[in-house]
Protein backbone atom coordinates (compact mmCIF):
# COMPACT_ATOMS: atom_id res chain seq x y z
CA UNK A 1 0.00 0.00 0.00
CA UNK A 2 0.91 3.32 -0.82
CA UNK A 3 2.08 5.96 1.79
CA UNK A 4 1.16 9.04 0.02
CA UNK A 5 -1.30 9.11 -2.78
CA UNK A 6 -0.92 12.71 -4.20
CA UNK A 7 -3.17 11.88 -7.22
CA UNK A 8 -6.23 10.65 -3.99
CA UNK A 9 -5.41 14.06 -2.22
CA UNK A 10 -6.53 16.04 -5.26
CA UNK A 11 -8.71 13.76 -6.17
CA UNK A 12 -10.46 14.67 -2.77
CA UNK A 13 -9.70 18.23 -2.96
CA UNK A 14 -11.78 18.45 -5.97
CA UNK A 15 -14.60 16.66 -5.40
CA UNK A 16 -17.87 17.94 -5.19
CA UNK A 17 -19.16 15.89 -2.33
CA UNK A 18 -16.56 17.11 -0.20
CA UNK A 19 -17.01 20.75 -1.20
CA UNK A 20 -20.60 20.59 -0.11
CA UNK A 21 -19.72 19.13 2.83
CA UNK A 22 -18.06 22.12 3.44
CA UNK A 23 -20.69 24.26 2.24
CA UNK A 24 -22.91 22.78 4.72
CA UNK A 25 -20.45 23.18 7.86
CA UNK A 26 -19.94 27.55 6.83
CA UNK A 27 -23.87 27.27 6.78
CA UNK A 28 -24.07 25.06 9.96
CA UNK A 29 -21.21 28.01 11.33
CA UNK A 30 -23.50 30.92 10.39
CA UNK A 31 -26.91 29.89 11.27
CA UNK A 32 -25.58 28.80 14.95
CA UNK A 33 -23.50 31.41 15.18
CA UNK A 34 -26.59 34.21 14.28
CA UNK A 35 -29.12 32.56 16.21
CA UNK A 36 -26.43 31.96 19.31
CA UNK A 37 -25.19 35.56 19.20
CA UNK A 38 -28.97 36.90 19.83
CA UNK A 39 -29.78 33.89 22.24
CA UNK A 40 -26.67 34.83 24.10
CA UNK A 41 -27.51 38.30 23.98
CA UNK A 42 -30.36 37.51 25.75
CA UNK A 43 -28.78 35.64 28.52
CA UNK A 44 -26.08 38.13 28.95
CA UNK A 45 -28.59 40.97 29.33
CA UNK A 46 -30.75 38.85 32.04
CA UNK A 47 -27.81 37.49 33.70
CA UNK A 48 -26.91 41.25 34.51
CA UNK A 49 -30.50 42.21 35.74
CA UNK A 50 -30.93 43.00 39.53
CA UNK A 51 -33.77 40.59 39.50
CA UNK A 52 -33.17 37.17 40.67
CA UNK A 53 -35.59 36.14 39.00
CA UNK A 54 -34.34 36.41 35.72
CA UNK A 55 -30.44 36.38 37.01
CA UNK A 56 -30.91 32.82 38.21
CA UNK A 57 -32.36 30.99 34.86
CA UNK A 58 -29.96 33.05 33.11
CA UNK A 59 -26.85 31.50 35.23
CA UNK A 60 -28.60 28.21 35.25
CA UNK A 61 -28.65 27.86 31.52
CA UNK A 62 -24.78 29.23 31.43
CA UNK A 63 -23.85 26.58 33.95
CA UNK A 64 -25.85 23.87 32.32
CA UNK A 65 -24.66 23.96 28.97
CA UNK A 66 -21.01 25.05 29.72
CA UNK A 67 -20.77 22.15 32.13
CA UNK A 68 -22.26 19.52 29.93
CA UNK A 69 -20.30 18.14 26.55
CA UNK A 70 -21.91 19.40 23.10
CA UNK A 71 -22.04 15.59 22.03
CA UNK A 72 -24.12 14.92 24.76
CA UNK A 73 -26.55 17.59 24.12
CA UNK A 74 -26.68 16.53 20.65
CA UNK A 75 -27.68 12.95 21.07
CA UNK A 76 -30.28 14.02 23.76
CA UNK A 77 -31.79 16.69 21.29
CA UNK A 78 -31.46 14.02 18.30
CA UNK A 79 -32.53 11.01 20.26
CA UNK A 80 -34.89 12.68 22.64
CA UNK A 81 -37.45 14.71 20.70
CA UNK A 82 -38.41 12.35 18.53
CA UNK A 83 -40.07 10.56 21.90
CA UNK A 84 -41.54 13.84 22.80
CA UNK A 85 -43.26 13.41 19.31
CA UNK A 86 -41.18 16.13 17.63
CA UNK A 87 -39.86 14.87 14.61
CA UNK A 88 -37.16 17.74 13.21
CA UNK A 89 -34.07 16.91 10.82
CA UNK A 90 -30.88 16.11 11.36
CA UNK A 91 -29.67 19.51 10.22
CA UNK A 92 -31.94 21.41 12.60
CA UNK A 93 -30.95 19.01 15.56
CA UNK A 94 -27.36 20.03 14.64
CA UNK A 95 -28.21 23.82 14.52
CA UNK A 96 -30.39 23.98 17.52
CA UNK A 97 -28.00 22.17 19.44
CA UNK A 98 -24.98 24.71 18.55
CA UNK A 99 -27.10 27.67 19.12
CA UNK A 100 -27.81 26.27 22.24
CA UNK A 101 -24.26 25.37 23.48
CA UNK A 102 -22.61 28.45 21.40
CA UNK A 103 -25.34 30.56 22.96
CA UNK A 104 -23.98 29.72 26.89
CA UNK A 105 -20.57 30.88 26.07
CA UNK A 106 -21.34 34.10 23.67
CA UNK A 107 -23.38 35.11 26.63
CA UNK A 108 -20.32 35.63 28.74
CA UNK A 109 -18.25 37.20 26.08
CA UNK A 110 -21.44 39.77 25.72
CA UNK A 111 -21.63 40.14 29.70
CA UNK A 112 -17.88 41.22 30.03
CA UNK A 113 -18.16 43.45 27.30
CA UNK A 114 -21.53 44.82 28.82
CA UNK A 115 -19.55 45.10 31.92
CA UNK A 116 -16.55 47.21 29.83
CA UNK A 117 -18.89 50.07 28.74
CA UNK A 118 -17.76 53.18 30.57
CA UNK A 119 -20.26 53.97 33.40
CA UNK A 120 -20.03 57.72 33.15
CA UNK A 121 -21.39 57.43 29.61
CA UNK A 122 -24.11 55.15 30.76
CA UNK A 123 -25.01 58.01 33.17
CA UNK A 124 -24.71 60.70 30.82
CA UNK A 125 -27.26 59.04 28.86
CA UNK A 126 -29.22 59.03 31.85
CA UNK A 127 -29.20 62.57 32.32
CA UNK A 128 -30.20 63.42 29.07
CA UNK A 129 -33.40 61.59 29.48
CA UNK A 130 -32.77 58.42 27.78
CA UNK A 131 -34.51 55.35 28.66
CA UNK A 132 -32.94 52.45 29.74
CA UNK A 133 -33.82 50.73 26.63
CA UNK A 134 -32.60 53.18 24.83
CA UNK A 135 -29.29 53.02 26.34
CA UNK A 136 -28.75 49.52 25.68
CA UNK A 137 -29.24 49.79 22.02
CA UNK A 138 -28.03 53.13 21.50
CA UNK A 139 -25.01 53.22 23.74
CA UNK A 140 -23.98 50.08 25.17
CA UNK A 141 -24.76 47.21 22.56
CA UNK A 142 -22.96 49.43 19.91
CA UNK A 143 -19.93 50.22 22.50
CA UNK A 144 -19.69 46.54 23.42
CA UNK A 145 -19.68 45.00 20.72
CA UNK A 146 -16.87 46.79 19.42
CA UNK A 147 -14.90 45.45 22.39
CA UNK A 148 -16.03 41.70 21.90
CA UNK A 149 -15.16 41.61 18.59
CA UNK A 150 -11.84 39.75 19.14
CA UNK A 151 -13.42 36.81 21.38
CA UNK A 152 -16.22 36.79 18.72
CA UNK A 153 -13.93 35.77 16.41
CA UNK A 154 -12.13 33.36 18.42
CA UNK A 155 -16.19 31.79 18.82
CA UNK A 156 -16.45 31.50 15.11
CA UNK A 157 -13.26 30.22 14.30
CA UNK A 158 -13.69 27.27 16.81
CA UNK A 159 -17.22 26.93 15.82
CA UNK A 160 -16.33 26.38 12.44
CA UNK A 161 -14.28 23.41 13.60
CA UNK A 162 -16.93 22.72 16.62
CA UNK A 163 -19.58 21.63 13.68
CA UNK A 164 -17.97 18.30 13.02
CA UNK A 165 -19.49 16.99 16.52
CA UNK A 166 -22.31 17.18 14.05
CA UNK A 167 -21.29 13.99 12.27
CA UNK A 168 -21.75 11.99 15.54
CA UNK A 169 -25.78 11.98 14.86
CA UNK A 170 -25.42 11.32 11.07
CA UNK A 171 -24.76 15.11 10.17
CA UNK A 172 -23.42 15.23 6.77
CA UNK A 173 -20.88 18.33 7.21
CA UNK A 174 -17.17 18.49 6.01
CA UNK A 175 -16.12 15.54 8.57
CA UNK A 176 -18.62 12.70 8.25
CA UNK A 177 -18.31 13.22 4.64
CA UNK A 178 -14.33 12.78 4.67
CA UNK A 179 -15.04 9.81 6.66
CA UNK A 180 -18.12 8.41 4.61
CA UNK A 181 -15.44 8.46 1.79
CA UNK A 182 -12.58 6.72 3.58
CA UNK A 183 -14.44 3.21 3.93
CA UNK A 184 -14.47 3.75 0.24
CA UNK A 185 -10.58 3.64 -0.13
CA UNK A 186 -8.95 3.79 3.06
CA UNK A 187 -7.37 7.00 1.82
CA UNK A 188 -7.54 8.19 5.43
CA UNK A 189 -4.34 10.26 5.55
CA UNK A 190 -5.44 11.94 1.93
CA UNK A 191 -8.80 12.26 3.02
CA UNK A 192 -8.32 14.10 6.34
CA UNK A 193 -5.27 16.08 4.93
CA UNK A 194 -8.26 17.32 2.26
CA UNK A 195 -10.45 18.37 5.21
CA UNK A 196 -8.16 20.07 7.23
CA UNK A 197 -7.22 22.28 4.14
CA UNK A 198 -10.94 23.07 3.80
CA UNK A 199 -10.92 23.82 7.51
CA UNK A 200 -8.15 26.26 7.51
CA UNK A 201 -9.69 28.13 3.74
CA UNK A 202 -12.47 28.73 5.98
CA UNK A 203 -10.99 30.31 9.18
CA UNK A 204 -8.80 32.35 6.85
CA UNK A 205 -11.94 33.37 5.35
CA UNK A 206 -12.89 34.40 8.71
CA UNK A 207 -9.86 36.07 9.66
CA UNK A 208 -10.22 38.39 6.59
CA UNK A 209 -13.83 39.05 7.43
CA UNK A 210 -13.24 39.61 10.90
CA UNK A 211 -10.35 42.11 10.36
CA UNK A 212 -12.92 43.85 7.99
CA UNK A 213 -15.30 44.53 10.74
CA UNK A 214 -12.97 44.88 13.05
CA UNK A 215 -11.66 47.70 10.72
CA UNK A 216 -14.97 49.27 10.66
CA UNK A 217 -15.61 48.89 14.32
CA UNK A 218 -12.42 51.04 15.07
CA UNK A 219 -13.00 54.12 12.90
CA UNK A 220 -14.54 56.23 15.54
CA UNK A 221 -11.38 55.33 18.19
CA UNK A 222 -8.66 56.20 15.10
CA UNK A 223 -6.90 59.57 16.41
CA UNK A 224 -6.60 60.80 12.88
CA UNK A 225 -9.57 61.57 11.65
CA UNK A 226 -8.96 64.27 8.82
CA UNK A 227 -12.60 64.12 7.67
CA UNK A 228 -14.72 60.92 7.47
CA UNK A 229 -15.69 61.29 3.39
CA UNK A 230 -12.22 61.65 2.66
CA UNK A 231 -11.42 58.56 4.50
CA UNK A 232 -14.50 56.75 3.54
CA UNK A 233 -13.19 57.53 -0.57
CA UNK A 234 -10.05 56.25 0.27
CA UNK A 235 -11.30 52.96 1.54
CA UNK A 236 -13.62 52.71 -1.91
CA UNK A 237 -10.40 53.20 -3.99
CA UNK A 238 -8.36 50.81 -2.07
CA UNK A 239 -10.81 47.57 -2.36
CA UNK A 240 -11.30 49.66 -6.31
CA UNK A 241 -7.32 48.44 -6.67
CA UNK A 242 -7.80 44.99 -4.54
CA UNK A 243 -10.02 43.95 -7.02
CA UNK B 1 -36.89 76.64 39.73
CA UNK B 2 -35.18 74.40 42.37
CA UNK B 3 -36.15 73.66 45.37
CA UNK B 4 -34.19 71.67 47.93
CA UNK B 5 -36.09 70.51 51.03
CA UNK B 6 -33.71 68.61 54.06
CA UNK B 7 -32.63 66.48 51.51
CA UNK B 8 -30.79 63.58 53.12
CA UNK B 9 -28.55 60.35 51.98
CA UNK B 10 -26.10 57.52 53.38
CA UNK B 11 -24.29 55.23 51.97
CA UNK B 12 -24.73 52.43 54.56
CA UNK B 13 -23.48 54.17 58.35
CA UNK B 14 -21.84 56.99 56.38
CA UNK B 15 -24.27 60.16 56.12
CA UNK B 16 -23.57 62.25 52.94
CA UNK B 17 -26.22 64.92 52.67
CA UNK B 18 -27.30 65.76 56.18
CA UNK B 19 -30.55 67.83 55.35
CA UNK B 20 -29.65 70.02 52.71
CA UNK B 21 -32.36 72.93 51.86
CA UNK B 22 -32.14 75.56 49.51
CA UNK B 23 -34.00 77.41 47.11
CA UNK B 24 -32.72 78.83 43.36
CA UNK B 25 -34.59 81.26 41.16
CA UNK B 26 -34.75 81.33 37.34
CA UNK B 27 -32.09 83.15 35.87
CA UNK B 28 -29.90 82.62 39.12
CA UNK B 29 -26.33 81.65 38.77
CA UNK B 30 -25.27 79.44 42.05
CA UNK B 31 -21.99 78.12 42.66
CA UNK B 32 -21.33 75.15 44.81
CA UNK B 33 -18.17 74.75 46.87
CA UNK B 34 -16.24 73.07 49.04
CA UNK B 35 -13.89 70.68 50.41
CA UNK B 36 -13.82 67.18 48.71
CA UNK B 37 -15.64 64.52 49.97
CA UNK B 38 -18.15 67.27 51.14
CA UNK B 39 -21.63 66.16 49.53
CA UNK B 40 -21.33 68.74 46.84
CA UNK B 41 -21.48 66.18 43.99
CA UNK B 42 -23.57 64.18 45.39
CA UNK B 43 -26.12 66.78 45.86
CA UNK B 44 -26.48 68.16 42.43
CA UNK B 45 -27.04 64.58 41.27
CA UNK B 46 -29.83 63.91 43.04
CA UNK B 47 -31.19 66.91 41.68
CA UNK B 48 -31.85 64.90 38.54
CA UNK B 49 -32.10 61.71 39.83
CA UNK B 50 -28.40 60.58 39.17
CA UNK B 51 -28.40 59.24 42.83
CA UNK B 52 -31.68 58.50 44.72
CA UNK B 53 -32.07 60.34 48.15
CA UNK B 54 -33.49 58.98 50.90
CA UNK B 55 -35.21 61.74 52.81
CA UNK B 56 -36.81 65.17 52.42
CA UNK B 57 -37.95 66.36 48.54
CA UNK B 58 -36.44 68.42 45.43
CA UNK B 59 -38.68 70.06 43.23
CA UNK B 60 -37.48 71.20 39.68
CA UNK B 61 -39.56 73.50 38.58
CA UNK B 62 -42.44 72.40 40.16
CA UNK B 63 -41.74 68.15 39.15
CA UNK B 64 -41.09 66.30 42.50
CA UNK B 65 -37.93 63.92 42.13
CA UNK B 66 -38.39 61.56 44.60
CA UNK B 67 -41.79 60.20 43.65
CA UNK B 68 -43.28 57.06 41.79
CA UNK B 69 -45.08 59.28 39.66
CA UNK B 70 -42.67 61.25 38.53
CA UNK B 71 -41.35 60.75 34.71
CA UNK B 72 -37.66 60.89 35.26
CA UNK B 73 -37.14 61.72 31.22
CA UNK B 74 -39.02 64.64 31.87
CA UNK B 75 -37.70 65.88 34.84
CA UNK B 76 -34.10 64.91 33.04
CA UNK B 77 -35.10 66.76 30.03
CA UNK B 78 -35.84 69.97 32.00
CA UNK B 79 -32.11 69.77 33.94
CA UNK B 80 -29.00 69.36 31.47
CA UNK B 81 -26.03 68.25 33.00
CA UNK B 82 -22.35 68.56 32.39
CA UNK B 83 -19.81 66.37 33.81
CA UNK B 84 -16.08 66.31 35.21
CA UNK B 85 -14.89 63.64 32.53
CA UNK B 86 -17.34 64.99 29.72
CA UNK B 87 -18.97 61.34 28.82
CA UNK B 88 -19.20 62.18 25.26
CA UNK B 89 -20.50 58.46 23.50
CA UNK B 90 -17.12 57.41 22.23
CA UNK B 91 -18.65 55.77 19.42
CA UNK B 92 -20.76 59.03 17.65
CA UNK B 93 -19.69 61.92 15.95
CA UNK B 94 -20.13 65.09 17.58
CA UNK B 95 -23.19 66.00 15.92
CA UNK B 96 -24.40 62.89 17.00
CA UNK B 97 -24.22 63.17 20.03
CA UNK B 98 -25.51 66.38 20.22
CA UNK B 99 -28.44 65.17 18.29
CA UNK B 100 -29.68 61.75 19.77
CA UNK B 101 -31.70 63.06 22.55
CA UNK B 102 -33.60 65.31 21.52
CA UNK B 103 -34.32 62.62 18.66
CA UNK B 104 -34.89 60.01 21.06
CA UNK B 105 -36.45 61.69 23.76
CA UNK B 106 -38.02 64.65 22.47
CA UNK B 107 -38.91 63.01 19.62
CA UNK B 108 -38.16 66.66 17.32
CA UNK B 109 -37.82 66.89 13.52
CA UNK B 110 -34.32 65.65 12.24
CA UNK B 111 -33.73 68.76 10.28
CA UNK B 112 -34.85 71.06 12.63
CA UNK B 113 -32.59 69.64 15.50
CA UNK B 114 -29.44 69.48 12.97
CA UNK B 115 -29.74 73.10 12.56
CA UNK B 116 -30.33 73.55 16.12
CA UNK B 117 -26.96 71.34 16.79
CA UNK B 118 -25.05 73.13 14.16
CA UNK B 119 -26.08 76.29 15.81
CA UNK B 120 -24.95 75.46 19.40
CA UNK B 121 -21.64 73.70 18.37
CA UNK B 122 -20.99 77.30 16.67
CA UNK B 123 -21.90 79.15 19.61
CA UNK B 124 -19.43 76.52 21.46
CA UNK B 125 -16.95 77.23 18.71
CA UNK B 126 -16.55 73.37 17.23
CA UNK B 127 -18.29 73.99 14.40
CA UNK B 128 -16.00 72.72 12.37
CA UNK B 129 -15.25 69.42 14.39
CA UNK B 130 -19.15 68.34 13.88
CA UNK B 131 -18.32 65.19 11.93
CA UNK B 132 -15.30 64.32 13.91
CA UNK B 133 -15.39 61.89 16.76
CA UNK B 134 -14.89 62.56 20.81
CA UNK B 135 -10.94 60.95 21.09
CA UNK B 136 -10.11 63.62 18.03
CA UNK B 137 -10.96 66.56 20.09
CA UNK B 138 -9.01 68.00 23.40
CA UNK B 139 -10.46 67.59 26.53
CA UNK B 140 -11.63 71.40 26.40
CA UNK B 141 -13.28 71.32 22.73
CA UNK B 142 -14.88 67.49 24.53
CA UNK B 143 -15.90 69.88 27.40
CA UNK B 144 -17.62 72.28 25.04
CA UNK B 145 -19.50 69.29 22.90
CA UNK B 146 -20.59 67.94 26.44
CA UNK B 147 -22.10 71.47 27.06
CA UNK B 148 -24.18 71.82 23.31
CA UNK B 149 -25.45 68.15 23.89
CA UNK B 150 -26.97 69.36 27.44
CA UNK B 151 -28.18 72.80 25.72
CA UNK B 152 -29.70 70.88 22.86
CA UNK B 153 -32.56 69.50 24.70
CA UNK B 154 -33.47 73.18 25.28
CA UNK B 155 -33.35 72.83 29.85
CA UNK B 156 -34.34 75.41 31.80
CA UNK B 157 -31.56 74.76 34.28
CA UNK B 158 -27.92 73.55 33.85
CA UNK B 159 -26.03 71.58 36.02
CA UNK B 160 -22.43 71.49 36.25
CA UNK B 161 -20.42 69.07 38.53
CA UNK B 162 -16.58 70.57 38.38
CA UNK B 163 -16.43 70.90 35.05
CA UNK B 164 -12.96 71.92 34.45
CA UNK B 165 -11.51 69.60 37.16
CA UNK B 166 -10.08 67.31 34.57
CA UNK B 167 -8.71 70.05 32.60
CA UNK B 168 -5.34 71.60 31.59
CA UNK B 169 -5.06 75.43 33.09
CA UNK B 170 -5.30 76.74 29.55
CA UNK B 171 -8.34 74.58 28.93
CA UNK B 172 -10.02 75.74 31.78
CA UNK B 173 -10.68 79.00 30.54
CA UNK B 174 -12.39 77.72 27.07
CA UNK B 175 -14.79 76.20 29.15
CA UNK B 176 -15.31 78.53 31.82
CA UNK B 177 -15.75 81.05 28.72
CA UNK B 178 -18.83 79.26 27.42
CA UNK B 179 -19.86 78.83 30.77
CA UNK B 180 -19.61 82.47 31.42
CA UNK B 181 -21.43 83.12 28.03
CA UNK B 182 -24.81 81.13 29.11
CA UNK B 183 -24.88 82.72 32.25
CA UNK B 184 -24.52 86.61 30.82
CA UNK B 185 -27.57 85.12 28.80
CA UNK B 186 -29.89 84.54 31.70
CA UNK B 187 -29.78 80.51 31.69
CA UNK B 188 -30.22 79.16 35.50
CA UNK B 189 -27.20 77.24 36.47
CA UNK B 190 -25.69 75.17 39.15
CA UNK B 191 -21.94 74.90 39.20
CA UNK B 192 -20.17 72.54 41.43
CA UNK B 193 -16.63 73.88 41.50
CA UNK B 194 -13.30 74.91 42.77
CA UNK B 195 -12.89 77.91 40.69
CA UNK B 196 -13.02 80.64 42.77
CA UNK B 197 -12.35 82.93 39.93
CA UNK B 198 -15.41 81.80 37.93
CA UNK B 199 -17.55 81.99 41.04
CA UNK B 200 -16.77 85.74 41.46
CA UNK B 201 -16.78 86.89 38.14
CA UNK B 202 -20.70 85.32 37.27
CA UNK B 203 -22.09 83.52 40.32
CA UNK B 204 -25.12 85.46 42.36
CA UNK B 205 -24.86 83.08 44.98
CA UNK B 206 -22.41 80.44 46.50
CA UNK B 207 -23.50 77.59 48.24
CA UNK B 208 -20.59 76.47 50.29
CA UNK B 209 -21.21 72.36 51.63
CA UNK B 210 -19.09 70.73 54.53
CA UNK B 211 -19.87 67.31 56.04
CA UNK B 212 -22.77 67.05 53.96
CA UNK B 213 -24.24 70.39 55.34
CA UNK B 214 -25.25 73.41 53.40
CA UNK B 215 -22.77 76.30 55.97
CA UNK B 216 -23.22 79.00 54.05
CA UNK B 217 -26.21 80.65 51.36
CA UNK B 218 -25.52 83.78 50.80
CA UNK B 219 -25.03 86.80 47.94
CA UNK B 220 -21.35 85.77 45.94
CA UNK B 221 -20.45 89.57 47.19
CA UNK B 222 -20.91 88.57 50.85
CA UNK B 223 -19.56 85.64 49.97
CA UNK B 224 -16.19 86.56 48.81
CA UNK B 225 -16.17 90.06 51.20
CA UNK B 226 -15.78 87.78 54.20
CA UNK B 227 -18.96 87.82 55.58
CA UNK B 228 -19.34 83.94 55.72
CA UNK B 229 -18.98 80.78 58.43
CA UNK B 230 -15.47 81.06 59.75
CA UNK B 231 -15.31 77.46 58.03
CA UNK B 232 -15.98 78.85 54.56
CA UNK B 233 -13.23 81.87 55.27
CA UNK B 234 -10.62 79.02 56.28
CA UNK B 235 -11.76 77.04 52.58
CA UNK B 236 -11.49 80.58 50.53
CA UNK B 237 -7.62 81.42 52.79
CA UNK B 238 -6.78 77.71 51.06
CA UNK B 239 -7.88 78.58 48.14
CA UNK B 240 -6.46 81.81 47.58
CA UNK B 241 -2.93 80.14 48.37
CA UNK B 242 -2.96 76.76 46.38
CA UNK B 243 -4.80 78.12 43.07
CA UNK B 244 -6.26 75.45 41.13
Amino acid sequence: MQIWSWHGFFTYLGSPYIFCGALITVYMTAVSMMMGFLLGLLIAVTKRSQRRLLSWPARFYVWFFRGTPLLVQLVVIYAGLPKLDIRLSVMACSIIGLTLNEAAYLAEIIRAGLNAVPTGQIAAARALGLSERQIAWRIAFPQAFRLIIPPLGNSVNGLLKTTSVTSVISMEELMQRSQILVQDQFMVLELFSVAALYYLLMTTAWDFLQRRIEHYAERPYRRQQKSVSVEATKLSVATQDAR
Amino acid sequence: MITLDNVTKSYGAFQVLKGCSAEIGRGEVVVVCGPSGSGKSTLIKCINALETFEGGQIWVDGLAVRSAQTDHSALRAKAGMVFQSFELFSHLSILDNIMLAPHLVQKRVKDEIREHAKTLLRRVGLERHADKYPIALSGGQQQRAAIARALAMKPDVMLFDEPTSALDPEMVQEVLQVMMELACEGMTMMCVTHEMGFARQVATRILFVDAGEIVDDCPAADFFAGRCSVRAQAFLRFEADHPG
